[in-house]
C-alpha cells in the first residue's frame, strides 16, 4: 500500500515535475525523452529497493516479535511457579499458625500438680522412665490417671445416690405411721376433758392459751404472764384471757426482719404505683401512714376483775405495734342495775374511769418519748385524738408490761417482767378500790340526788340525832361552771384543781338560809378528800373569804379526813362530809346573835343546839366541833 | 390558818407569831429587811408547836416570850426558844395577857382577870366582874389602872392596887356607837393618858376617861379587833382586808389594803431603830409588813 501511495508521489512529483519542464519542452523536446527514460529506470530501480527495504523491515520486525514473544513465555511460566510457590508457602504458613493455635481440650480439664500425680498414680501409667523427659507422655500419664480417678468417683457417685433413695423411702414410711398416731391422740385428750373437768385443772385451757399466748407480742405477754401468776397466787376473782385474731398475729410473728422488708418494698412498689398513676394527694398518703403507724397487735389481752357484790371491771389491753406502747379499755358490768343518778354520769364513764389511777397519770400522751418523732413524720400533733379509739397509754400500764420509759433517757430494750411484778398487786388493789369507790359514789348520788344524805350506822356517831338543815339540791357542773363561780378562785390559784377533776354543786337549805357547796372530786376519791367551797346566801351574800365562820366551816368539813372517812375502805367520806357539812350550818345559824334591821323580833332559828360558849377568840368562831356521847359542840 | 398573835424580840431584829394551830413562827426582820432578802428570808427561821390549842395572844418581856394557848400560859426563853420555861395556869379556855413590871395581867375564859406574880408564879389577886369572856386589856400606868373589855360588852376599869373596879362602861349602850347589827362585844382597847380606844361590836370610838364619853366616833365598816395609838394617828384592824388611818378628830384618813381577808392583830416595831416596820396578820399565812405606814411592802409567809 505504501508503495502505492509512494508511487501515486511519486507519479504526482513526476506530474508535476513533468508539468514545468513541459513548458520547456517544446524546445528540448528531443533531449528530454532520454532523460525521462533515465529517470524512469531509475525510479523501478528505486521502486524495487524500496520494496525490498519494505520486505526486509517487514520481516525484521516480526523476527523481533517472536523473539519477544517467546521470552514473554518464558518469563510467564517462571512467574506462574513462583505463583504457586508462594501460595503453597502462604497455605503452610496458615496451617502451621493454625496447629500452633490448636488448644486441645486436654488443658481445660484441671490436673493435679505433678508432684502429686508422681505420688499418686501407680507406675503402670506413670510410667516414671518416660515421662520425666517426655513432657509428652507426661501430660498423656496425666491424662490417663484423670480418666480413671472420674471413672472410679462416678461409681461411688451412683452407689450413694442409691442409697440415699433408700434412705428416703424409709424416712416417708416412718412419717406415715406418726401422723396415723396424731388423731389417736386428739380422740384421748377429747376422752379426758371431762376428767379435766372433774379436777378442776383444765390443762386443756391452759395449753390452748399458752399456745395462743405465745404468739402475743413481748409486753403482752409479760402482762399475761405476770397476771396468770397473781391471779393464781393471791386473787382467785381475777380471770385472764387472750382475744383477737390467732393468724394474723402468727403472719406478724413470722420473719420480722422479712416483713420489715416487705413493708419497705411495698411501700416503695407503692410510690411506684403512685408516680406510674396520678398520685394520691398527699392527704390520703398521709391518712394510711398515720392508720400503718397506729396498727394495733391483733391480739388483745382481756383481764376480769370480780368484786364482791358481782361487779366486774374489764380491762382490754392493747399493744401498739410501731409506737411499743400499751393501751387499756376499761368496762364495768354490775349485777344491778346502775340508774338513777343524773350526776353519776361520769362516775363510770369508761373513758375517765381509770384516770388518774396513779396521781397525774392522765393516759392522754403516749408515754414514750420516742415516739414524739414517729409522730411528727406522720403528722400527728397529739394522741390524745386517737386515744378514745385506741384506748389510754397509763403509765401503770407500761410497768405492767414490763415498759418502762424514763423521761428522757432512752427506752430500755425489751419488756422486764421484774417491773411488772412489782407493779402487779398495787395496780390491781387501786383498780379493785378505784372500782368500789366509783360503785359506792354511784349509789351514793343516787341518794344525794333525791335529797338523803345516807350515814351509815358506824357514822352515826359523828352527828347529833337531829340535823335541820337539809341537803336540796345535788347536781353535777362541768369545768367551766365552776370556773365561774366567785368563791372558788382561791382553790384555783392554790392550784387544787385540775381539768380531769369532776365537780359538783350542793346545796343546803334551812329556812330562809341557802348554803352552797362547789365540790372538787379528785378521780382518786377517797384517797384524795374532796374539796368544799362554801357560799353563804342569808341576809347578804357571805363566802369562806369574806366570813370567818364559814372558813372555819370549810376546814372542818374539808381536813378531818381521818375522822370522816368512816370505816375502812373510807367510801363514806363524801356522805359523811355532806352530813358535817349541815351540822355546821345549824350551829352557824343558830349560834348567830344578831339581827340585821335592828329589831328585836323572834329569831329565825331558835337554839337547840347545846353549846359551851358561842364565841371564841378574837374572831368569835362558832363551836363546830360536836362532841360524842354528850352531844354538846365545842370549840376545836 | 390563822395568825392570831404577834410580838417583837426586846432587842427588835425578830417577830414571833402564833397561829391557831398552837404553833410559834420567829422571823428574822433584819435578815427579811436587808437589801439582799430572798424568797427564803420571808419564810420563819423557827417554827415550834407551843399548845394544843390557838395561841391567842404572845407577849415579850426582856428575856421571855409568853404564850397564851388554850388553858396555859408557856415562857420560852428568848435566848433559847423551844425550851419551855413553863408557867401553867389550868382550868380555862384561853387567856389573855398583859405585862406590867413584875407581874402578869391575865384576863380568862372563864370572865375574870387575874394578877400573876411573874418571878413566883403565884396569882396575887383576881378581878372579878365581867359575865363573860374577856377579849382584851388595857394599862394605864401612872395610875395604876387596869381596863378589860369583854364579850358582854362592857368596859371595866380596874385599880391593880385595890383590885376594885373602878368603872364601867357599856359601849353599846352609847347611840353614837352601838351597832346592834354586830352586836354588843368589845375587842380592842387602848389608852393613851386621860383616852381610850375602844371597839367591837359597836363602832371604834375615842374616850375622854375623865368625862366618860365618847368624842369621836370612827366610820368604819367591820369590826375592829385590835387598835392602838401611834403618835397623833390611831391604827386599826379588824374585819376587812386593810389597816385603818384614823385621825383623833374622828375622820378616816387612809385605809392601806392588805393581803388577809380580815386582820386579827397589829404590831409595831418601837423598840428597834433600824427596824422600825409595822406587821399585822389575820386569817391567812401572810405577815405584811410595813416599812413605811403607807403602803404594804412585803409578807412573811407563817
Amino acid at each position: 500500500m505504501s508503495s502505492d501511495t509512494l508511487k501515486k508521489r511519486k507519479a504526482k512529483v513526476i506530474r508535476s515535475d513533468g508539468g514545468t519542464p513541459e513548458n520547456k519542452r517544446g524546445r528540448a523536446e528531443g533531449e528530454q525523452s532520454e532523460e525521462v527514460e533515465e529517470r524512469r529506470r531509475q525510479g523501478c530501480v528505486h521502486f524495487v529497493t524500496l520494496k525490498k527495504l519494505n520486505r526486509l523491515a517487514h520481516m525484521r520486525l516480526k523476527k523481533g516479535r517472536d523473539q519477544t514473544h517467546e521470552a514473554k513465555q518464558r518469563v510467564d511460566v517462571l512467574h506462574l511457579q513462583l505463583q504457586n510457590l508462594l501460595y503453597e508457602v502462604m497455605h503452610l504458613q496458615k496451617e502451621i499458625g493454625k496447629c500452633l493455635e490448636f488448644k486441645s481440650q486436654h488443658e481445660e480439664i484441671e490436673l493435679v500438680s505433678v508432684d502429686e500425680f508422681l505420688k499418686e498414680a501407680p507406675a503402670e501409667i506413670s510410667r516414671p522412665h518416660l515421662t520425666k523427659e517426655d513432657p509428652h507422655q507426661l501430660t498423656l500419664a496425666r491424662l490417663d490417671w484423670e480418666l480413671e480417678q472420674r471413672k472410679r468417683l462416678a461409681e461411688q457417685y451412683k452407689s450413694s445416690l442409691c442409697s440415699k433413695e433408700k434412705i428416703l423411702k424409709g424416712i416417708e414410711l416412718k412419717k406415715e405411721y406418726l401422723g396415723s398416731l396424731q388423731p389417736g391422740l386428739q380422740a384421748i385428750m377429747q376422752a379426758s376433758l371431762p376428767v379435766q373437768e372433774y379436777l378442776s385443772m383444765p390443762f386443756e385451757h391452759v395449753q390452748k392459751q399458752a399456745e395462743v399466748a405465745r404468739h402475743l407480742p413481748p409486753p403482752l405477754y409479760v402482762l399475761f404472764v405476770q397476771a396468770n401468776a397473781y391471779g393464781q397466787a393471791f386473787d382467785k376473782n381475777l380471770t385472764v384471757s387472750i382475744s383477737g385474731d390467732v393468724d394474723e398475729a402468727k403472719a406478724l410473728s413470722r420473719p420480722p426482719e422479712d416483713s420489715q422488708d416487705d413493708e419497705s418494698d411495698s411501700d416503695a412498689e407503692e410510690e411506684q404505683q403512685n408516680t406510674k398513676r396520678r398520685r394520691a394527694t398527699v392527704g390520703v398518703q398521709l391518712d394510711d401512714k398515720r392508720k400503718e403507724m397506729l396498727k394495733r397487735h391483733p391480739l388483745s389481752l382481756c383481764i376480769d376483775l370480780k368484786c364482791k357484790d358481782g361487779s366486774v371491771l374489764h380491762l382490754f389491753f392493747y399493744y401498739l405495734m410501731n409506737l411499743n406502747i400499751l393501751t387499756v379499755k376499761a368496762k364495768v358490768s354490775t349485777s344491778a342495775d346502775l340508774s338513777g343518778a343524773i350526776s353519776a354520769g361520769e362516775l363510770l364513764n369508761s373513758e375517765s374511769l381509770l384516770n388518774c389511777l396513779y396521781a397525774s397519770d392522765h393516759g392522754q400522751e403516749t408515754p414514750n418519748p420516742g415516739n414524739r418523732y414517729q409522730f411528727d413524720k406522720v403528722g400527728i400533733t397529739t394522741f390524745a385524738d386517737y386515744v378514745s379509739e385506741l384506748g389510754h397509754p397509763y403509765n401503770w400500764v407500761q410497768s405492767l408490761g414490763g415498759l418502762q420509759f424514763f423521761g428522757d433517757a432512752p427506752q430500755t430494750e425489751g419488756a422486764q417482767s421484774s417491773l411488772s411484778a412489782s407493779h402487779m398487786e398495787a395496780t390491781m388493789k387501786l383498780l379493785r378500790g378505784r372500782l368500789q369507790s366509783r360503785l359506792a359514789l354511784h349509789k351514793q348520788f343516787s341518794s344525794l340526788e333525791h335529797s338523803i344524805v345516807p350515814v351509815s350506822s358506824e357514822c352515826q356517831h359523828l352527828f347529833p340525832a337531829k340535823v335541820v338543815s337539809r341537803l336540796a339540791r345535788w347536781t353535777m357542773m362541768s369545768y367551766q361552771e365552776f370556773m365561774e363561780l366567785s368563791f372558788v378562785q382561791h382553790v384555783v390559784k392554790a392550784g387544787l384543781m385540775k381539768e380531769t377533776d369532776l365537780f359538783f354543786m350542793a346545796t343546803v337549805e334551812r329556812g330562809t338560809a341557802r348554803l352552797q357547796a362547789a365540790v372538787v372530786l379528785n378521780p382518786r376519791y377517797p384517797e384524795i378528800t374532796p374539796l368544799f367551797s362554801l357560799s353563804l346566801l342569808w341576809k347578804g351574800e357571805r363566802s369562806g373569804r369574806t366570813d370567818d365562820n364559814l372558813r372555819a366551816m370549810e376546814s372542818e368539813v374539808n381536813v378531818f379526813k381521818s375522822e370522816l372517812q368512816g370505816p375502812r375502805p373510807g367510801l363514806q367520806l363524801l356522805t359523811n362530809q355532806i352530813q358535817r357539812l349541815c351540822m355546821c350550818l345549824d350551829v352557824y345559824l343558830e349560834t348567830e346573835s344578831q339581827v340585821s334591821d335592828g329589831s328585836e323580833g323572834p329569831r329565825e332559828f331558835p337554839r337547840e343546839k347545846m353549846c359551851l360558849r358561842t364565841a371564841r377568840g378574837p374572831n368569835r368562831l362558832k363551836p363546830f366541833k360536836y362532841n360524842h356521847p354528850q352531844g354538846f359542840f365545842s370549840h376545836r | 390558818m390563822s395568825v392570831f398573835s404577834q410580838s417583837f424580840s426586846p432587842c427588835g431584829r425578830f417577830l414571833a407569831a402564833g397561829n391557831n394551830y398552837g404553833e410559834i413562827a420567829v422571823f428574822s426582820l433584819s435578815a427579811a429587811l436587808s437589801p439582799d432578802a430572798t424568797d427564803m428570808s420571808q419564810k420563819p427561821i423557827l417554827t415550834f408547836t407551843a399548845h394544843e390549842g390557838p395561841v391567842f395572844m404572845l407577849l415579850s418581856t426582856d428575856t421571855h416570850l409568853l404564850s397564851a394557848g388554850n388553858g396555859e400560859i408557856s415562857a420560852w426563853s428568848w435566848v433559847e426558844l423551844t425550851k419551855r420555861v413553863g408557867m401553867n395556869m389550868h382550868g380555862h379556855e384561853f387567856v389573855y395577857s398583859w405585862n406590867n413590871d413584875n407581874s402578869l395581867i391575865v384576863g380568862g375564859g372563864d370572865n375574870n382577870i387575874h394578877i400573876m406574880d411573874m418571878e413566883t408564879g403565884i396569882f396575887k389577886s383576881v378581878l372579878q366582874g365581867h359575865t363573860d369572856y374577856i377579849h382584851c386589856l388595857a394599862l394605864k400606868e401612872r395610875e395604876g389602872e387596869i381596863l378589860s373589855g369583854g364579850e358582854d360588852g362592857a368596859v371595866r376599869i380596874w385599880d391593880s392596887r385595890t383590885s376594885q373596879a373602878v368603872h364601867c362602861i357599856e359601849v353599846f349602850k352609847y347611840e353614837e356607837c352601838t351597832r346592834p347589827q354586830f352586836g354588843k362585844w368589845i375587842s380592842c382597847l387602848a389608852t393613851d393618858s386621860d383616852w381610850m380606844l375602844c371597839g367591837g361590836g359597836p363602832s371604834l370610838s375615842l374616850w375622854h376617861l375623865r368625862s366618860m364619853s365618847p368624842t369621836s366616833v370612827f366610820p368604819l365598816a367591820g369590826c375592829q379587833r385590835d387598835a392602838m395609838f401611834y403618835q397623833d394617828m390611831i391604827l386599826a384592824v379588824g374585819e376587812g382586808p386593810h389597816v385603818s388611818h384614823c385621825l383623833l378628830g374622828g375622820s378616816v384618813k387612809a385605809q392601806i389594803p392588805c393581803t388577809s381577808p380580815s386582820l386579827n392583830t397589829l404590831a409595831l416595831n418601837l423598840s428597834s431603830t433600824e427596824h422600825r416596820v409595822m406587821t399585822v396578820a389575820g386569817s391567812s399565812d401572810q405577815i405584811d409588813v410595813f416599812t413605811n405606814f403607807s403602803y404594804r411592802a412585803f409578807s412573811l409567809s407563817f
